[in-house]
Order: C-alpha cells, then structure tokens, then sequence
C-alpha cells in the first residue's frame, strides 16, 4: 500500500513537473508580481501597472517580430538600430514640414508613413541576404545592425531631433480612458475643467501605444496559430528540408518574415517619436535587440527553430519589466536589471533542457 | 596552341585563387593605399603605430573570440567582460594603494587579481555550455547581463580613476631615438627641450604585449595539441568526441580563455587610459566578432586563424584611423564594417574552395 503511494506520488510529480516547467514562465511572472507587490511601495496599483506596460511597449514590438524570425530558426539583430532609424526619419519629416507650415497632422502622418516605409528596406535587405544568398542570419543582420546604425547617426548627427509638431507628444502620450476618482470616467480625452488637485488624481488607465501594440500583437498572434503564414513559419524552422519538399517557396517566405520584423521595429520606432516628442536615436549600448531575444527565448522559443509563441514572447517582455520596475519600485539600482535578465534567460534555457518532453509546438 | 594558352588560364586561376584566399589582405592594402593617397601623413610613424594601439583591443577580444568561433560557438559577453576587467583592475588598484601599498607593487597586484577573476565567468559560459548544453548564444548573452551588472555594482555607476602613475606603463614605448644621439629602452632624461620634441617613440608597450599574446596562441592554434582538438570540435563534434577528445573540458577551456582575454584588455585599458569603466568595451564585442568573420572565420565551426583575425582586426583599425584622418564623420565607420562584415560572408558563400581551412 505504501509501495502504491510512493508510485501513485511519482507519477503525479513526474505530471506535475513537466507541467510547471513548461508555463515556468508564467508561474514566474505571477511570483514576480506577487513579491513585488509585497516588498515594493505602490507597486500593486493601477498607475503603477500602466507604467509597466507604457515602457513594455517597444520590446513588445521588436520582440513580436523576432518572435517569428527566431522560429524560422533565424535571427535579427537589426531590430534596436532600425528602430532607431525610422524614429530619426519620421521625425525628421515632421520637423521638416512642419517647419515648412504644413498643417499638424499632414506632417505627422507624412513623418510617419515615411517611417513606415523606410523601415520596409532593412527587412527586404536581410531577408534577400538570408535567404537568397545565404548568408547566415546571424552575420547578415550583424551588418545591418551597422548600416542602419551608421545611417542613423548620419541623418541626425548625434543628436535628439527636435521641434516636432507639439501635437505629436500629446497624441502619443494619451490614455484610452481616464479616471477621476469619484468624479467622472472618459476615453480618449481628460476630463474637462480641473483642478490642480484633480489633475494629480486623475488616472490614466491603458495607454494608448499600449491598445496599439495590443492590436498589433493580437493580429500577429492570430496569423502565426491560425493561419498558412504562420504554419509556414514553423514548418521551415521545424525542417526545412521537409518544408522544401512539401512546396513551401521558403527563400520567397523568409524575405517576408525579416520584412516583417523590419516593419515591426518601423511601428516601435513611430510610437517612439510619438511618445518621446523628439526623434531620439538609438543609443549603442540599449541594447533592444537581445532584450527582445532575452524576451522571445524566456517566452520558451528555441533559438534552432520551430518552437515559439507571441503569448510567451508577451510574457517574456512583461518579466523583463515587471522586474525592471520592481526593482526600480523597491530602491534596487537600475543595473541589477542586468544582472537578473542574465540570470533568468540561462534559467530559462538551462529548464528548457531539463524538460525534454516538451514538443516542439507553437500553440 | 591549347598547350600555350594551358599553362596562362592555370595561372589565372591560381592568381585568382590566391586573391579569392587573400581578399582580407588585399582589401587591408587597398584600404591602406586609399587612404595613403587621399589622407594627410597617413603613412607617418606616428599614425601608423596609432594604427597599432587603435587595434589592440579590438584584436585582444577577437583572439580570444577565434577560439570559441572555430567551435562553432560565440561568446557575446567579451565586450562587458572587458568592462568588468577594467572596473576590478581599477577598483583592486585603488584600494591596495589606500591600504598602502606602494605602486608598483599594487598595479601588478591589481593587474593579477582582475586577470584571475577575469577567468571566473568563462568558466561559468562553459560549463553552461559544454555540460548544461545552453545555446552559447544564449549562455553567454546571459553573461553579458551578469557581468554588465556586477560592473556597475563594483563602479558605482561611475569611472574609477585609479591612482596617478598607473598610466606610465600602458603609455611607455619599447624604444625612445632621438636622430643622431640616444636610443633607448627607457624614457631618456636630461634631454633638451628641442631634443624632447625631435625624439621619436617607437613601438608602443601595450601593442608589443598584444602582438606577443596574438604569436602565441597563433603557435597554440597551429601547432598543439589544443589547437588541433578546437578546429576538431567545430569541425565535428561526433567524430571529436568518438576520437576521445574531452569535448566538455576542451569547451570549457576554450570559454575561459576567450573570458582571460577579456580580462587582459580590461587590465590594459586601465593601464593605458587610467581609468575602470564598465562601458570600456560595450561596442567591442561586435567589432571583435566581425574581426574573426573577415579573418575568414566560419559561425558554423572548424575554420578560422589568429592571422585572419589579427588582418580583420587591423582592417578595422586602419578604417577608424582613415576616417579621422580624412576628417569622415565617425559614423560612417559602422556603415563600412557592417558592409565589409557581409562582403567577407558573401565571398566565403560565393568560393568556398578559395577561402583556407585554417591550418
């Protein structure tokens, strides 16, 4: 009878463990949450949350596009620069026309179309370079990550570029809805006619880069489960070989996963110009592209293809601030937000490797 | 008449052949005539050994980076590893000094400690990567983080100036020749002032250092038993471990050198610019990881030298120079490496046959 339970407890943790090891993430993040709101000074508090999600708002881009590179068993190291590239284009544009008297809001949606379609060009680069000439992602998007650096830096001299519209940073920095407290509930707009007092109470809930980036990774989430783009993906990163010979066109599919991350750099870089009210460019030690990595590999991607999901990249990102910002909230010095990234990616991998009886699966 | 013409297309091809597995050099001479003929004194004694000091560290990081490439691994973390290098030379320097120790002793002192606790984060990569099997990738982009980190931690978030003097080694050069009078190892004193200014310095202390180390890991690479074993793993780990390699202590090796060489150019940094940041080496890593590419080194393993990187390495000094000399907006800088980074891949895809094995 002992002999039973003893079988009957090892074979529940042996359910059990392979069970937490894959949503490891998730318990993680819901640890952090908890610890943070139990240590942390207005952690746990809807302004606080917000704040989270304003910062995640860029890795949640960058990291969705590479997201789908990284299980095409590729990766883009361009992202961070090409961000940066197109924040200094579009601003550029803005200032310029603005500058020329053109009206707010044909400079801003000049500034950042242009951005948009800058951002197109990194993207077809990498992927022709990757999958028509063969050049290893790794080096191709290497290269990249200089060009668009050196042109960045080229366009804007190193420095901020200023005199935007001043419309553009108040767009960029509203809230989906606003709560007085006790007084009144509005979207898009403050409410009207308040005090000094008011105006400290007043709660900002969602902003509105958020709900954009919310969109953006909903509809990319639906296309890499649901749809032949996404199955595509998984299948050339899963075995190429088999994906050739299943007629996957997959040098024709590849370019369109690098433009894809390219684009999705170019919709951070525009919310960037938006939200800063300047074109700031990237700096070289930011470092985005391996938080994004840091992010989609937590999120339980592997970096030899096949395996991957915009809900783990998601979680990825939101551990990444969650701590950056649990530690800022608890009086820790910002660096250890290094240390820790660092810690817990080869935590990440090493559990990756102890739990072999994850499938390799997107959903 | 075939007979004739036989002979000319075989040397054609043997010259293309040879230009195919010397592009690096030839792209390296080009350079150096370019900007000879557009630059000001670009070819003077003076720039020439600035070519030398602009490349040390680059190249210190890029060896250290040859081994682990030639595994078919990458160590990401070499450029905040120097950083760490440069914050524990500095702060060890400092502190010994406050405890009293004279000078020379505490740079020496300081100097071993940050090169032995330079090793410790190598280990740490491989071990992840040789026993966990992590990504090396992954396992030491987690180390970049760490080591990031623990800088800053020991800096404070700002520079450590390390005591005055520190600089006199990192600064000296080998030989010191005033024309027609004196030539000699150490600074020479009671020279008048004109004699000051007509004295020519001559091979830089911290570029003999570097080129001494890169000459014997080159003999490490080429001609031991270690060297023969790295190009083994990166050419195939199967058949390395069946021939009775020590895959996973000959990695972990390779990790912990990669990690020394880090800690070495952190402790000459510091030597050299007195001061320990942990940001010394944050754009390095990628200039040393394009150094080993066009060197000729394959990401995918078994191919690559220390010659290929120290030509890599100086391709890049030459181009950093060159455009200061020219008076080139800096940034273009990253606008050609990244260009020469892509060239280097795409001649390897285009002629595989042309571009060397290594040995």
């Amino acid at each position: 009878m002992e002999e039973r339970d003893v079988v009957r407890g090892r074979r529940a943790a042996s359910r059990i463990l392979p069970y937490i090891g894959e949503r490891w993430s998730g318990f993680f993040l819901l640890f952090l949450l908890v610890a943070f709101s139990l240590l942390g000074r207005n952690f746990f508090a809807v302004r606080n949350f917000s704040n989270i999600l304003y910062f995640a708002t860029i890795y949640l881009l960058l990291a969705a596009g590479e997201t789908f590179v990284i299980i095409t068993g590729g990766i883009d190291l361009s992202v961070g620069f090409v961000m940066g590239l197109v924040t200094v284009v579009s601003a550029i544009v803005m200032r310029d026309l603005h500058a020329a008297g053109a009206p707010p809001a044909v400079s801003m949606i000049s500034g950042s179309v242009v951005g948009l379609v800058v951002g197109i060009f990194p993207g077809l680069i990498n992927g022709y370079l990757v999958a028509r000439l063969r050049v290893p992602p790794f080096i191709a998007t290497l290269g990249m990550y200089g060009v668009a650096n050196g042109v960045m830096l080229n366009l804007c001299q190193g420095f901020p570029i200023y005199y935007l519209p001043p419309q553009a940073q108040q767009i960029g920095n509203l809230f989906v809805a606003y709560f007085l407290p006790g007084r009144s509930f509005t979207f898009f707009r403050k409410p009207p006619g308040m005090t000094p007092d008011d105006i400290r109470s007043l709660v900002g809930i969602v902003p509105v880069t958020v709900l954009i980036a919310a969109v953006v990774l909903l509809v990319f989430g639906f296309m890499l489960v649901r749809t032949r783009f996404g199955r595509h993906t998984f299948a050339i990163g899963g075995n190429l070989d088999a994906a050739l010979r299943a007629g996957i066109a997959v040098p024709r599919h590849l370019v369109k996963v690098y433009v894809l991350s390219s684009m999705m750099a170019a919709v951070a870089g525009v919310l960037y110009t938006f939200r800063a009210g300047i074109g700031h460019f990237t700096t070289l030690s930011s470092s985005y592209e391996l938080f994004a990595i840091a992010a989609v590999v937590i999120g339980g991607a592997s970096l030899m293809g096949g395996r991957g999901s915009i809900g783990g990249t998601v979680i990825g990102v939101l551990i990444l601030n969650v701590l950056e910002n649990g530690l800022n909230i608890t009086g820790l010095p910002a660096f250890y937000r290094y240390m820790a990234t660092g810690l817990i990616l080869i935590a990440a991998v090493v559990i990756d490797q102890l739990t072999p009886e994850r499938r390799p699966a997107g959903d | 008449m075939t007979e004739a013409t036989l002979p000319m297309g075989r040397e054609a091809g043997r010259a293309a052949g040879w230009a195919g597995r010397n592009w690096a050099v030839l792209f390296l001479a080009l350079e150096f005539a370019a900007f000879t003929a557009f630059g000001t004194h670009f070819v003077s004694l003076e720039n020439v050994q600035n070519v030398l000091v602009a490349c040390t560290f680059v190249l210190l990081l890029g060896i250290g980076e040859t081994f682990v490439i030639i595994t078919g691994g990458i160590d990401l973390s070499v450029g905040f590893l120097m950083g760490f290098g440069t914050v524990t030379c500095a702060k060890a320097i400092v502190l010994l000094r406050t405890a009293g120790v004279p000078l020379l002793a505490a740079i020496l002192l300081g100097a071993l400690i940050s090169l032995a606790v330079g090793l410790f984060p190598g280990l740490v990569n491989g071990l992840l990567v040789a026993r966990l099997k992590v990504p090396p990738f992954l396992a030491t982009f987690g180390m970049y983080g760490i080591t990031y980190g623990a800088a800053e931690i020991i800096c404070n978030n700002t520079q450590i100036t390390a005591p005055e003097g520190t600089g006199y080694a990192g600064n000296e050069y080998l030989f010191y020749w005033v024309p027609g009078k004196v030539l000699s190892f150490v600074r020479p004193e009671g020279l008048s002032e004109a004699d000051l200014r007509g004295m020519v310095t001559l091979v830089p202390i911290i570029a003999v250092i570097t080129f001494l180390v890169a000459a014997l890991f080159a003999f490490v690479l080429t001609r031991t038993r270690f060297g023969r074993h790295t190009y083994a793993i990166g050419g195939n780990m199967d058949a390395a471990t069946r021939a009775g390699i020590n895959v996973p202590r000959h990695l972990t090796y390779v990790y912990v050198i990669s990690s020394a060489f880090a800690a070495l150019a952190g402790v000459l940094f510091v030597l050299r610019y007195v001061t320990g940041t942990s940001d010394a080496g944050s754009s390095l890593m990628l200039d040393a990881v394009v150094a080993v590419v066009i060197g000729g080194a394959s990401l995918y393993g078994g191919k690559g030298t220390v010659k290929g990187t120290i030509i890599g390495a100086l391709i890049i000094a030459v181009l950093e120079t060159g455009m200061v000399n020219l008076g080139i907006p800096t940034f273009n800088r990253y606008i050609a490496i990244g260009g020469i980074l892509i060239f280097a891949v795409l001649i390897d895809q285009f002629f595989p046959d042309l571009v060397g094995r290594g040995k």
